[in-house]
């Protein structure tokens, strides 16, 4: 049931999907490095996009492919944030571990 | 839609491969150029599922734009940014997180009844700005709020950042 289930393409595409998402997960606990961290934040961005993207070819609807896109813009914005923290906690205090970083001050 | 699937299963795993690169490189600019490998590959798969427009935006926003955000602040980071070998404690979290959440969204997926796809739909480009100006007017101006702050938040960051510490 499972092969012939993987066998057709929208059934192979939402598995990637769901395997993306579930290494973008893994990826966020294993690594400590904030840059790592938003890579892997990343990964799980682009797996909701292809189950977009599927959705709009399966449906017929394109409104879920401008949902794609207004995704890869709010993408872009994480990042710039995330990165801008990121460098903020590099150049501040040298580190390079999400973990240590006990407090909070301007 | 069934006489793409050799493509489609190439482009799968790419995507798959370069994002185990991503999460398992050593070395911030190695997981950077795994993304980059990994965007594309997911732009040839928006090809593929007639998404030309997400595709291209996704080659010019993603690879052009944000992986290289990536590369210029690994360029800015002490040592390239490398970090140490991660505890098992947490390699054996990271791989009960996987596993659980693979698992919930395989199940959703047995679950569902997924349409087999008709012919590719026309319109293109022309039918996504419809729908971005007409049934999606709200997110799509929603999108400038978040675009504001972000714009905002990494100049106040930054400012901040340099006055502490000169």
């Amino acid at each position: 049931m499972f092969a012939t289930f993987a066998c057709t393409p929208e059934a192979l595409v939402l598995l990637t999907s769901a395997l993306l998402f579930a290494l973008g997960a893994a990826g966020l606990l294993l690594r400590r490095n904030p840059m790592a961290m938003l890579m892997s934040i990343e990964l799980m961005l682009n797996a909701g996009n292809l189950v977009l993207v599927l959705a709009a070819r399966a449906n017929n609807f394109v409104g879920a492919q401008a949902g794609a896109l207004i995704v890869l813009v709010l993408g872009a914005a994480e990042a710039v944030i995330g990165l801008a923290l990121a460098l903020a906690l590099f150049r501040r205090r040298s580190l390079t571990d999400a973990d240590e970083p006990q407090e909070v001050s301007g | 839609m069934q006489e793409q699937l050799p493509y489609l299963i190439a482009g799968c795993v790419v995507a798959l491969l370069s994002a185990f690169g991503v999460v398992l490189s050593k070395q911030p600019v190695h997981g950077a150029v795994a993304l980059l490998v990994h965007s594309l590959a997911l732009a040839g798969l928006y090809l593929l599922l007639a998404a030309e427009f997400v595709a291209i935006g996704q080659v010019i926003i993603y690879s052009g734009a944000i992986v290289v955000l990536f590369l210029f602040v690994v360029l800015l980071l002490p040592q390239g940014g490398r970090e140490g070998a991660p505890g098992s404690a947490r390699v054996l979290a990271a791989a009960l997180g996987g596993a659980g959440m693979f698992a919930a969204l395989a199940f959703a997926i047995v679950g569902t009844r997924l349409p087999a796809s008709g012919p590719a739909p026309a319109g293109g480009i022309q039918a996504i700005g419809h729908a971005l100006f007409g049934s999606e007017l709200v997110p799509f101006e929603l999108t400038t709020l978040p675009m504001l702050l972000a714009i905002v938040g990494a100049v106040t960051i930054w400012r901040r950042q340099e006055q502490g510490g000169a």
